[in-house]
């Protein structure tokens, strides 16, 4: 029992010092050139614009829902003219990048893990070993870019939705006077909570993106072993976008 | 032209390879015989360096492939073109990209015109017409991905080419035309190649020199007369039971 326990254990280990060592590769190989920016375009286009419309409706959801419970907590203090202020920040710095990461993870992260899994399995990979192709640099750079890119901009899209979404409830149905929304959201939210908020989701996207092509480029065992490197990645993603988040948020502010 | 000597191999507890010692002269054919299991791939994937020896070397053109590693390994992997068990085509690219993709990679400013006319010309070599540019791998029967992926191995004009299996699961009569392509590769493009086979009868038509592996070790290696004459056991049964079926 004890040594099933250890050898698990180093296993967990090795496998994340596994990842961190094709993290260290993927970023040599992203230096050298040749660079490959259409392979980059068609990435962002697969992440980003492929994920827009599903992060605008979770963002507008979200801001609905914290308009709806901001609105609840603070009218029993008369402070309902904060919701605005309250929504917006809890979206920039926290919520936005955060349930961006997790949208992209079950959407794009699922999917490169899927796709590099399945070549991976069927020697396509190997294939292109054999012509001088460094797999690294020609399937998970562009991925690891594009989701990097992609995300701040997804979280801002999250954002503005989900602002959209406080913004409609608080004033048409919690019956928050439009300019104490607003003004309160000016006051409350500064440049610092953005970046905040936008270094956390250009961090989640390497995590997320570095996670999602290791276990498409480890699985093993045919389409069973792609399905479990799927698995793997969503939950591990979702794992890692909440203890950087700490981690991150911790760092700030401590 | 390929050197490899004393090639140890385990996954784990199991040793697949126990010190496999060949050589192959430039231009010439080699075929490793063995039955599934025998660790014939394994030794295919340590030649191109997708594999790395617990113990021993493997030499290509003069360069110690085992030693390689990262942007080394994949500027050594030049010299290479691979024929997959399975063809490992793109599933992703359609017949053009497929095809064009090493020759693309290799010579990076090549025109347009200039990729299309060696795809098409590598295409021609193995029987395909220009119809099939716009396939994609998904709408191809066994025979045509692996005719694809041999255009593909050899569109970038590789010193050496590697077949993992390449007739495995063909009708005879495809089975006959890709034995002619390994023939035609050799006289056409004077390439080293490196076939791995159970298939007895495609290995004694395409082989200047063969082996048989054996439970990770070569039983019998020599021209095809030599082998048919080996006095091993194992080799002696390999051989009788298809030649007692002809």
């Amino acid at each position: 029992m004890h040594v099933v326990g250890v050898g698990r254990l180093r296993a967990v280990f090795e496998d994340f010092g596994a990842q961190v060592l094709f993290a260290g590769e993927t970023l040599a190989w992203a230096v050298r050139p040749p660079f490959r920016p259409e392979l980059l375009l068609h990435q962002a286009a697969a992440i980003g614009v492929g994920s827009t419309f599903i992060v605008a409706v979770t963002g507008l959801f979200a801001g609905m829902v914290l308009a709806l419970q901001g609105n609840y907590a603070m009218r029993q203090f008369g402070a309902e003219g904060y919701v605005g202020g309250f929504v917006a920040i809890s979206l920039v710095r926290e919520l936005g990048p955060v349930f961006t990461a997790l949208m992209v993870t079950g959407r794009s992260g699922s999917a490169i893990t899927t796709e590099l899994g399945t070549m991976r399995v069927t020697e396509q990979i190997d294939a292109m070993e054999s012509m001088a192709v460094s797999p690294i640099q020609y399937l998970v750079v562009p991925r690891v870019l594009a989701a990097t890119l992609m995300m701040p901009l997804l979280t801002v899209v999250f954002n503005a939705t989900g602002y959209m979404g406080g913004y409609l409830i608080g004033t048409f149905v919690s019956l928050i006077p439009p300019g104490p929304f607003l003004d309160h959201t000016k006051s409350m939210v500064d440049v610092h909570d953005m970046t905040h908020g936008l270094s956390k989701a250009i961090i989640f996207g390497a995590v997320v993106s570095l996670i999602a092509t290791f276990r498409g480029f480890t699985a093993s065992g045919g389409a069973r072993g792609v399905g479990e490197s799927t698995t793997r990645a969503v939950v591990w993603s979702s794992v890692a976008i909440l203890v950087v988040d700490y981690l991150l948020t911790f760092i700030s502010i401590g | 032209m390929i050197r490899v000597h004393d090639l140890w191999k385990s996954f784990g507890e199991k040793e697949v390879l126990r010190g496999v010692t060949l050589e192959i002269p430039e231009g010439t054919t080699f075929v490793v015989l063995g039955a599934s299991g025998s660790g014939k791939t394994v030794l295919l994937k340590h030649v191109i360096g997708l594999f790395k020896p617990d113990r021993g070397t493997v030499q290509v053109d003069g360069t110690e492939i085992s030693s390689l590693t990262g942007r080394a390994l994949t500027e050594a992997r030049q010299v290479f073109g691979m024929v997959f068990q399975g063809a490992a085509l793109f599933d992703s690219m359609t017949v053009f990209e497929n095809v064009a993709f090493p020759l693309k990679e290799k010579e990076r400013r090549i025109s347009g015109a200039d990729l299309r006319a060696r795809v098409v010309e590598s295409l021609r070599v193995v029987d395909l017409g220009e119809d099939v540019l716009g396939s994609w791998p998904s709408q191809l029967s066994g025979g045509m991905r692996k005719r694809v992926a041999l255009a593909r191995a050899l569109v970038a004009n590789p010193k050496v080419v590697l077949y993992d299996e390449p007739t495995t699961g063909l009708d005879p009569i495809t089975t006959d035309s890709v034995d002619s392509m390994i023939n035609q590769a050799k006289e056409r493009r004077r390439v080293t190649s490196m076939v791995i086979s159970h298939d007895i009868a495609s290995a004694f038509r395409v082989a200047d020199r063969l082996a048989v592996l054996y439970d990770g070790r070569i039983a019998a290696q020599g021209t095809p007369e030599e082998v048919r004459r080996s006095d091993d056991p194992y080799v002696k049964r390999f051989l009788s039971l298809w030649f007692e079926k002809q």
